[in-house]
């Protein structure tokens, strides 16, 4: 292919169709490039895409029955001992509104639907001859001609365009290799996931978690779940599967000599969940890496003269403890990316400065702003008073108010304060009250 | 619910050129690295894939053919001994995910 794109798009998830989606729409000539068998075959989630973003890209998809598994109209967080769960639970009609706030997707099947939306664009576009989705390409490198992304380079085959979009991942590798991010990327700031597929019989699953139509439930963990390291647990439900899961502080794994699917194995024991999966059947077992939303990962600049890094490639990622948000953060910075792009060849301006625009826009939206407003929160999350003691702290006093004895009773004040004292201390309690009231 | 095994969840997972004999990793492990200097050896355990065993005599050895692609190890390991690459579509293993 001798021809020049706008722009290539190295990776199809959820960042790499945003961006191709907005470029589509805008009639741009571009080649999007995914290394998997089609759009999703690599890619591993939780995985609930939180907010409305979605209607953005393709509107009234609610009225279709593909793509996304469930909406969230019900949530739920746990926090476990050994023996109990204490939740806070909350679920509302208000949620069944659309466009609804989350949906749960199963990235096989999501990203391939949004890929297959993004054909349609491309058909209906100026370009409909010469924008491709190409799949089983691997982009090896990003290829630059003083300072400037001019293309890529996938083994002996180059491709030329005046502008290049990394949405390749958290496995950024090109990204470290434009030098925007270090080549040895520590643990310290870096989760491990590890999850299971659960399939059940429809009525099974619905009856069991309350489900109607294409509602769906989100249940986040802490505590008990990760076996005493850092992290937390997930169970959200699909159309007909269940998807558990972990997410490890990848650091602490390696300092505590833990198997992450040997946790895994753990949780799923626990009298709590495994009342939650019984009768399933395990139909699929994943791993892949996430970030933890540590502002210290994200790296200082994701722009280069002609090219833009954007989604988990530029590590925009984080659990606040509200949600995990990661595929929402993607889909945003795709649309800023490739709206800095359609910027940039409107005035034929493909400079660095010209990039900066994308980074300046994700700075004001909400992923930067809420990134640096929660970053308190990230670092509360990760304090083993909060994976341990807080959440034995709350079921043990869960346990006793909940205990009726035919004896006199205790007044809830004591009880709460015999388990204060036996899992933490007041001053402790004070100081994380204080911390979290902050950060929150 | 009965609890799967490591392998029996490796068996669920659809690895790519399964036909081909000869694959080219991935992935290189430099295990005169792990067999040295390194303190923990903790990619033997971390792996979701187990892709890092160590023997009766504590020695480390690494196999490709088991990666999920999940980049732990990439992370995990601070001694330099692991170069991760994407595996190539064509001539490398790999998954192709059926959920994802």
């Amino acid at each position: 292919m001798d021809e020049k794109f706008d722009c290539i798009i190295v990776g199809a998830g959820v960042a790499g169709l945003a961006a191709a989606m907005t470029m589509a729409r805008n009639n741009m000539k571009f080649l999007l490039i995914e290394k998997g068998e089609f759009p999703g075959a690599k890619n591993v989630s939780g995985g609930v895409l939180w907010g409305s973003d979605l209607a953005k890209l393709v509107p009234n998809y609610w009225e279709e029955d593909a793509g996304w598994d469930r909406y969230i109209n019900h949530r739920r967080l746990t926090f476990m001992d050994e023996q109990s769960a204490f939740s806070i639970d909350f679920k509302s009609s208000h949620f069944n509104e659309t466009p609804y706030t989350g949906v749960v997707v199963l990235r096989s099947k999501f990203d391939r639907w949004l890929a297959d939306k993004v054909q349609e664009a491309i058909d209906a576009s100026d370009h409909s001859m010469d924008s491709f989705i190409a799949t089983n390409i691997l982009v090896e490198e990003v290829l630059m001609d003083s300072g400037k992304a001019v293309g890529i380079r996938t083994g002996e085959e180059k491709f030329y365009a005046d502008s290049v979009i990394i949405a390749e991942g958290v496995n950024n590798l090109l990204t470290r290799q434009a030098g925007l991010q270090d080549k040895y990327v520590p643990a310290d700031h870096i989760l491990t996931g590890v999850k299971e597929i659960i399939r059940f019989d429809q009525n099974v699953l619905e009856d069991r978690f309350q489900l109607r139509g294409k509602s769906g439930m989100s249940n986040e963990f802490v505590g008990f779940a990760t076996d005493g390291v850092e992290g937390g647990g997930f169970l959200y439900t699909n159309r007909d599967t269940l998807s558990i899961g972990l997410v490890l502080g990848l650091k602490d794994l390696r300092e505590k000599e833990k198997k992450p699917h040997d946790i895994l194995n753990v949780f799923k024991q626990h009298p709590v969940i495994s009342d939650m999966i019984r009768g399933g059947e395990v139909v699929e077992y994943s791993a892949h890496v996430v970030s933890s939303g540590d502002k210290r990962l994200i790296p200082k600049k994701l722009y280069k003269s002609g090219l833009v890094v954007c989604g988990e490639a530029a590590n925009l990622l984080m659990n606040a403890g509200k949600a995990i948000q990661g595929m929402d953060y993607a889909m945003r910075s795709g649309m800023l990316a490739a709206e800095a792009i359609i910027n940039a060849k409107n005035t034929d301006d493909f400079t660095e400065g010209s990039m900066k625009k994308y980074q300046e826009a994700l700075e004001a939206s909400y992923v930067m702003k809420d990134i640096n407003n929660f970053q308190d929160a990230v670092h509360l999350l990760h304090d083993p008073v909060m994976s341990q003691n807080m959440p034995n702290l709350i079921c043990d006093f869960g346990r006793n108010f909940f205990s009726i004895k035919n004896e006199p009773t205790q007044k809830a004040r004591k009880m709460l304060g015999k388990a204060v004292k036996k899992h933490s201390s007041y001053w402790e309690l004070m100081k994380l009250g204080w911390k979290g009231s902050k950060a929150l | 619910m009965k609890l799967l095994t490591l392998p029996e969840r490796l068996g669920l997972v659809s690895y790519r050129n399964q036909a081909k004999s000869e694959i080219k990793p991935h992935i290189v492990v430099d295990t005169e690295i792990c067999n040295s200097v390194c303190p923990h050896k903790c990619t033997t355990y971390v792996c979701p894939a187990n892709c890092y065993t160590m023997d009766e005599k504590g020695q480390v050895h690494f196999q490709v053919e088991d990666c999920i692609e999940c980049g732990t190890c990439m992370y995990a390991c601070d001694q330099g001994a692991v170069s991760w690459e994407f595996p190539d579509p064509e001539i490398g293993r790999g998954v192709t995910w059926n959920y994802g």
